[in-house]
């Protein structure tokens, strides 16, 4: 399973489930911010499950929409934070 | 896991015992009843190094470890009886001071740090809106950019420290097309023109913290003056309450401390039907509980703390230690003043104050019914 399957995957059955327990998938640019499916409960179960699963330090700073508004957006930010 | 504590920890938690003993109880029973927060006691607790424990020497503090920290905290709760006055000084650290210290620029933190570290300032932290508690984001309070200055429009209420405060850490909406992450953290000071506060809020405990409303009416916020990035605001809130969350409730340990002794002391020399009243069941079964309880819960506040200074996130156990140890603290209050019968329930046994302190400890930082959700969505539940 590639970066963006896990985060599709995590994103499906963890957080969107609150908000849409139907939903099956996620398209790339879908705004996960904007629709609700990430409140301000799911960053932080969100955040925690990119750094331990990943095994990345993510700082405050950024913890900003850029990077976690889109599934496309938020597979950047990681696929970045790895390569560093 | 290690809470082997040094001599010198253990050292400097019975000298703020001392202190507090010395120094913070006087006239408590008169600014209980007239809910009167006592600056000059503020500043002796600077003085002594309260507020400025956990940040680094640069800005007044005393640069020690978290567990040292609460270790103090501890020290504080049990030998202060002014809940209030405890209550306010975590506020300004947890949810002021840290935020400042995690987010600010070096601008920021030089400006502000030392002045609240030594107590020439008062800090409050303004979240809480007539519309939105619990459900925390759902904040109306707008800021908009304009030039140089950001233009504050709203209401804050429950604002500990508020009629008191110099400066206010403020959460506003700067996108309100982004939800939770359209918020944004302001520094403001208080001469800042269109920040009014209101007239004091009165509650049932906790009188000795000062609480008002504060209202912005085109409040003008220099640029300079913004907390992290625009839309961070949820991040420095979440960062700063998980802190508030971990660390707070330390002096309810001391609290719980100082009431388990008490009662084990007055359970021996009380004598009811040719006995101790120790000797009954009834109550030695309640002391017992109570002591469970402190210990188990003192064990909840270590992890806690070991965990945000090894991993930095805690927010499950963050939320596990505001529940247990404001329950806990609720449930020994209300067994002491039980196990003092007809004198627990007056106010010169001082039973009663505390148990009046207690109870918005099961509502602050998050009410224990959030602390369960917070816990049951870590589960994945």
């Amino acid at each position: 399973m590639n970066l963006n399957d896990e985060l599709e995957k995590f994103l499906l059955t963890e957080i969107a489930i609150d908000f849409d327990p139907d939903k099956k998938s996620l398209s790339p640019d879908e705004n996960l911010i904007s629709s609700g499916i990430i409140d301000s409960m799911g960053i932080l179960k969100l955040t925690a499950f990119m750094e331990k699963k990943f095994g990345i330090k993510i700082g405050n700073e950024e913890i900003i929409p850029e990077n976690f508004q889109t599934l496309n957006a938020l597979t950047e930010f990681v696929e970045k934070k790895i390569k560093k | 896991m290690d809470f082997d504590f040094t001599t010198e920890q253990i050292e400097l938690r019975q000298n703020t015992i001392k202190f507090a003993q010395k120094e913070l109880n006087k006239d408590i029973l008169y600014r209980d009843k007239e809910s009167s927060f006592s600056k000059d006691l503020w500043e002796k607790c600077a003085k002594f190094g309260i507020l400025g424990l956990p940040f680094p020497n640069e800005f007044g503090g005393a640069d020690s470890d978290i567990l040292t920290t609460l270790l103090v905290m501890e020290g504080l709760g049990y030998g202060c009886k002014d809940a209030g006055l405890v209550f306010s000084l975590n506020g300004q650290m947890w949810t002021v001071q840290m935020p400042i210290f995690n987010f600010g620029t070096s601008k920021q933190k030089s400006k502000y740090l030392p002045k609240l570290c030594s107590g020439e300032w008062i800090g409050a932290n303004g979240m809480t809106e007539p519309g939105s508690g619990s459900d925390s984001f759902a904040l109306s309070t707008s800021a908009k950019l304009k030039g140089d200055y950001y233009i504050l429009n709203g209401t804050k209420t429950f604002i500990t420290n508020a009629p008191v405060a110099d400066l206010f850490i403020v959460f506003a909406t700067t996108d309100k097309t982004k939800g939770f992450m359209g918020v944004t953290a302001f520094l403001v000071e208080k001469e800042s023109p269109g920040l009014k506060i209101s007239k004091e809020i009165e509650k049932m405990g906790l009188k000795t913290s000062p609480m008002a409303e504060v209202i912005f009416e085109n409040c003008n916020v220099p640029v300079e003056n913004r907390l992290s990035k625009e839309g961070n605001g949820a991040t420095v809130f979440n960062d700063s309450i998980e802190w508030e969350r971990s660390c707070m409730l330390a002096s309810d340990i001391g609290v719980m401390e100082r009431q388990l002794e008490r009662c084990i002391k007055y359970a021996k020399e009380r004598r009811q039907f040719n006995q101790p009243i120790g000797k009954f069941q009834a109550i030695s079964h309640k002391i017992a509980d109570m002591k469970v309880r402190l210990e188990t819960a003192r064990l909840i506040l270590y992890k806690v703390a070991w965990l945000k200074k090894t991993q930095d996130r805690a927010g499950m156990e963050a939320a596990i230690a505001k529940l247990y140890l404001s329950e806990s603290l609720v449930k020994s209050c209300l067994d002491a003043i039980q196990i003092h019968g007809g004198y627990g329930y007056t106010t010169e046994y001082e039973l009663e104050r505390d148990l009046r302190d207690s109870i918005g400890s099961t509502l602050y930082s998050g009410t224990s019914e959030i602390q369960k959700n917070i816990i049951a969505k870590y589960l994945g539940l």
